[in-house]
């Protein structure tokens, strides 16, 4: 087969892109280990409200973790609990998140944290905040007449000050 | 019509490729560029 001397410098920079980009994907992936938020571990989304964690959303404090908090969250429609939450900056926070009625986003704007919450299964994402500022989180999974109403905010805030 | 279709085979190999070189080039250079630039906002974020 004929090809040109450029095709062959095209093909030749195709495939190391290729390479490239598959060789950064591989380190995020088995390095870094980022994975997809959920499926993984499940619940009766008719007893959310009864079993821990969620019985009581919010920040905690936990130690002996790789993370310094866990941020429990319920999703429901149209709200997310707890509605508001103040993280020290710096800390690193595993969020654990489910819902209690249908498809919900869980997008944290501004920031890498975004995750669809399935009724049946729980969410999680763990990342180190150490950005000052306020986040808004937004459903981004439409779920229902009040899907525009549903926010939560994140106020990343220095302790010292 | 034999000598016709040699013609036309000949102007073929004999045909410039450097401006095809310079667009394939130019449009993966800018899809690599944009994509190191997105990345960069993946990483500098939390």
């Amino acid at each position: 087969m004929h090809l040109h001397r450029y095709e062959k410098w095209w093909i030749t920079f195709g495939i190391g892109s290729l390479v490239l980009f598959l060789i950064i994907v591989g380190i995020g992936a088995f390095h870094q280990g980022h994975q997809p938020p959920s499926s993984v571990k499940t619940i009766n989304y008719e007893q959310v409200d009864k079993v821990t964690p969620f019985n009581e959303p919010g920040l905690t404090k936990v130690s002996g973790k790789d993370w310094d908090y866990e941020l429990v969250v319920v999703a429901s429609a149209f709200m997310y609990m707890p509605a508001e939450v103040e993280i020290p900056v710096g800390s690193t926070v595993k969020i654990i998140a489910t819902t209690k009625d249908v498809v919900h986003g869980y997008g944290v704007t501004g920031t890498n944290i975004n995750m669809m919450l399935e009724p049946g299964y729980i969410s999680e994402y763990v990342t180190t905040m150490d950005k000052i500022g306020e986040y808004l989180v937004v459903c981004n999974e439409y779920c229902g007449t009040g899907h525009h109403t549903m926010k939560m905010m994140y106020k990343v805030v220095d302790v010292n000050e | 019509m034999a000598s016709g279709k040699r013609n036309h085979k000949l102007q073929e190999e004999e045909q410039s490729l450097k401006g095809t070189l310079y667009a394939v080039f130019g449009i993966g250079i800018f899809v690599i560029a944009s994509w190191f630039a997105v990345f960069s906002i993946f990483t500098d974020r939390f």
